[in-house]
C-alpha cells in the first residue's frame, strides 16, 4: 500500500539546519527546501560532492537529524504526526546501511548476534524463528551460513557490507537508505554489491535511496537520480534522461570530471573553483560562481524548477537556461 | 624517455620481523621508472602497492618489518648503500611523495606557508625572504588565485583539495626526479580530482619529473598514465603500455579489474 500519490516516500520542502557554534550565533542550512519522491521498487540515487548536504538529507529522513521545516511522508503519512506505534512500524520499514561497515557493526558481536538484534528489538516472529529468519537474510545477500559465528574483523570488506545489508533486510523493510555503501570497497567487490542491490530490488521489490558521490557507480544501478549542490537539488529525473542528456551545467561538469577507463576517451575537463561554503551561500543560482554557462540573471535570481525533457518524463532542472 | 631514472630489482618487504607469522607483503617486485613518464601501480587494497612506495622511500621502520632488494637505484646512486643521513637529503629533493590524506603530510600547528617555505630553505638553501617568494610562486603554479592568503592559513582552514595542492606544491618544490603519488586524489571529490591531477601532471611535465602513480582507479590509469604495473598479492602480474593494457590485458586478473571498472561483474 502506498500513499495517495503512489509514492513510498515523499520529502516535501525539507530544510535541515545546523547551529554553527563559533564566535557568533550562526546557522548553516545544509538542506534547502528539498522535495523528492521515491516510488516502490525504485533505486533513487542522490548524488553530490562533499558538503552538498546529501548525508544530512538522508539522516533527516531517518530522523537521525532534526528537521527545521518541511515534511517526510511515508506512504502518504507525515512521520512527524505519527503516534508511537505507527512510528515503530515505519522505522521497521525504513532501514539504513552506512559507508563503513566496521563502524556500524559492533566488534563484539558476531554475525548472528548482529542479525538477531533488530528482530529482538521489533519482536519479529517467535524467538525460535528468529534464527531461521537471520539465516534466510544471510542467504539472500549471498553469504554462507558458516560465517554466522564470525566477528566483523574476521570478515572481508565486501562480506561486512553484505552483513550490513542482511541486517537491514531482516526486518523486511520497504526502503533502504544506503549512504555511500560501496565507497570503501575495491572496484570488483563494489561491482558485486551493486549487482546484489539490483537483485534485491527485482526480487523483493525494495526501494533504495542510494547516496553516492560516485557517478560511475550511480550509472550502473540507479533508476532515478537527484543531483545535489550546496543543499539544493539542481536536477532530478530518470537515470537514462538525466545521465544521457544532463540538463544542469553542474551535472554536465560532474560527468565530464570522471576519468573514463578508456585511453581513447577525452580526458576529464576541469571546472574552475570550489563549492562555496554553506555558511555563506551565494545569492541567485547556487552554482553560478563556477558555472561555465552563466548569464547575467544567474547571480541575481534563484531559478525555479523547470521541466527539462519532453512531457511524460519527470526530468526537472533548476537553471535559468531552461527558463528563458 | 627511455633511461630508467629509478630501477628496482627484486624488492621484498616482510612484515612481522622474521617470526613464523611474518608475511611477504611485497614479494620480488622489479620495474624501471623511465625519466619523465607517468607509471601507474594498480591494484586492490592489500596488494602491497603502498608498501612498495614506502619501501622505495625508506619509510618502513625496522621494528615493523624488513626490506630487501637486489637493486634500488636512483639515477646513478644505489640507495641500498646509502646511510640514513644521505637518504634524508634525497627525500623531498630528488624523490618526493604525496599521500592520500594531505593532513598526514601537513603539520597542524604551522601555517601552510611556513611548511612550504621550509622545503626551499632546507633543500635549496634559500634565505627566509627568498623562500617566501619561492613559496608564493609555487602556490600560484598549483592554481591558487591568492597565494598570500594560503601562506597565512593553517591546514585546518583549507579544504581537502586546497590542502592536497599545498602538499603537491611542497612535493614539487625542488623539481624532483621522481614523485611517488599514493592515491593522491582518492579522498577528493571528482571535480577537485580533475583539477589536482591536471596540475600535478602539468607541473611534473614542466619539471621533467617522473611519476609513480599508485591508484586503484583504472579511469585515472587510462587518462593520466603512460605505462602501468598491475599488482596482486605482493607481485607484479602485468606490465604494459596503457594503451596495450586496455586493448588486450594479458593477465586474467587485469581482465577482471578492467571488466569491473567498465561496469561488468568480475
Amino acid at each position: 500500500m502506498t500513499g495517495a500519490t503512489g509514492q513510498l516516500l515523499s520529502v516535501r520542502h525539507l530544510v535541515v539546519r545546523y547551529d554553527a557554534s563559533g564566535s557568533r550565533r550562526q546557522s548553516l542550512t545544509a538542506v534547502r527546501n528539498v522535495s523528492l519522491d521515491i516510488a516502490p521498487g525504485r533505486i533513487q540515487a542522490l548524488v553530490g560532492e562533499s558538503g552538498s548536504g546529501k548525508t544530512s538529507l538522508a539522516r533527516a529522513i531517518l530522523r537521525l537529524l532534526p528537521i527545521a521545516s518541511g515534511q517526510v511522508l511515508f506512504r502518504g503519512q507525515d512521520m512527524a504526526t505519527m503516534d508511537r506505534r505507527q512510528l515503530r512500524t515505519t522505522r521497521r520499514s525504513i532501514q539504513a546501511v552506512f559507508q563503513d561497515p566496521l563502524a556500524s557493526l559492533s566488534p563484539r558481536r558476531n554475525v548472528m548476534q548482529a542479525l538477531l538484534e533488530p528482530l529482538d528489538h521489533f519482536r519479529i516472529g517467535l524467538a525460535a524463528e528468529r534464527e531461521q529468519r537471520a539465516l534466510g537474510a544471510l542467504e539472500t545477500v549471498g553469504l554462507d551460513a558458516g560465517l554466522r559465528h564470525r566477528y566483523p574483523h574476521e570478515l572481508s570488506g565486501g562480506q561486512r557490507q553484505r552483513v550490513s545489508l542482511a541486517r537491514a533486510l531482516v526486518t523486511e523493510p520497504d526502503l533502504i537508505i544506503a549512504d555511500e555503501p560501496v565507497s570503501s570497497l575495491d572496484v570488483p567487490v563494489q561491482a558485486r554489491i551493486i549487482e546484489l542491490i539490483r537483485e534485491l530490488r527485482d526480487r523483493l521489490g525494495l526501494s533504495f535511496l542510494f547516496v553516492s558521490h560516485d557517478l560511475s557507480v550511480v550509472r550502473r544501478l540507479a533508476d532515478d537520480v537527484a543531483v545535489m549542490y550546496l543543499g539544493q537539488l539542481v536536477e532530478t529525473g530518470p537515470a537514462a534522461n538525466l545521465l544521457g542528456q544532463p540538463a544542469h551545467p553542474y551535472t554536465r561538469c560532474l560527468l565530464a570530471s570522471i576519468p573514463v577507463p578508456d585511453p581513447d576517451h577525452a580526458p576529464p575537463s576541469v571546472v574552475a573553483g570550489e563549492a562555496p561554503s554553506a555558511l555563506t551561500p551565494p545569492g541567485g543560482c547556487v552554482f553560478h560562481m563556477r558555472c561555465p554557462e552563466r548569464i547575467a540573471r544567474c547571480a541575481a535570481e534563484m531559478p525555479e524548477e523547470t521541466r527539462a525533457s519532453a512531457p511524460g518524463t519527470d526530468h526537472r532542472v533548476r537553471c535559468h537556461l531552461w527558463n528563458r | 624517455m627511455s633511461t630508467p631514472i629509478l630501477s628496482v630489482r627484486e624488492l621484498s618487504v616482510t612484515l612481522g620481523g622474521g617470526r613464523a607469522s611474518s608475511t611477504n607483503v611485497v614479494d620480488g617486485v622489479s620495474f624501471d621508472l623511465l625519466a619523465g613518464e607517468v607509471l601507474a601501480l594498480v591494484g586492490e587494497s592489500g596488494c602491497g602497492k603502498s608498501k612498495t612506495a614506502e619501501a622505495l622511500m625508506g619509510l618502513v621502520p625496522a621494528s615493523l618489518g624488513s626490506v630487501r632488494a637486489r637493486r634500488l637505484r636512483l639515477g646513478e646512486k644505489e640507495l641500498l648503500d646509502l646511510p640514513e643521513s644521505a637518504l634524508r637529503r634525497i627525500r623531498g629533493r630528488d624523490v618526493s611523495m604525496v599521500f592520500q590524506e594531505p593532513l598526514t603530510a601537513l603539520d597542524p600547528v604551522f601555517r601552510a606557508g611556513v611548511q612550504l617555505a621550509d622545503v626551499f630553505r632546507r633543500h635549496r638553501g634559500l634565505g627566509r625572504q627568498q623562500a617566501r617568494l619561492a613559496a608564493i610562486e609555487m602556490l600560484s603554479r598549483v592554481g591558487f588565485a591568492d597565494p598570500d592568503l594560503v601562506l597565512r592559513s593553517y591546514p585546518h582552514e583549507l579544504s581537502g583539495g586546497m590542502r592536497q595542492r599545498v602538499v603537491i606544491a611542497m612535493a614539487m618544490a625542488c623539481r624532483p626526479q621522481v614523485l611517488i603519488a599514493d592515491e593522491p586524489t582518492s579522498a577528493l571529490d571528482v571535480t577537485t580530482q580533475a583539477q589536482v591531477l591536471a596540475q600535478l601532471t602539468d607541473l611534473a611535465g614542466a619539471a621533467g619529473t617522473a611519476i609513480l602513480l599508485i591508484t586503484h582507479d583504472l579511469g585515472i590509469v587510462a587518462q593520466y598514465c603512460d605505462r602501468a604495473l598491475v599488482m596482486r598479492h605482493g607481485r607484479i602480474v602485468e606490465e604494459a603500455a596503457v594503451r596495450q593494457l586496455f586493448a588486450g590485458p594479458a593477465h586474467p586478473y587485469t581482465a577482471d579489474l578492467l571488466a569491473a571498472a567498465r561496469g561488468g561483474v568480475a
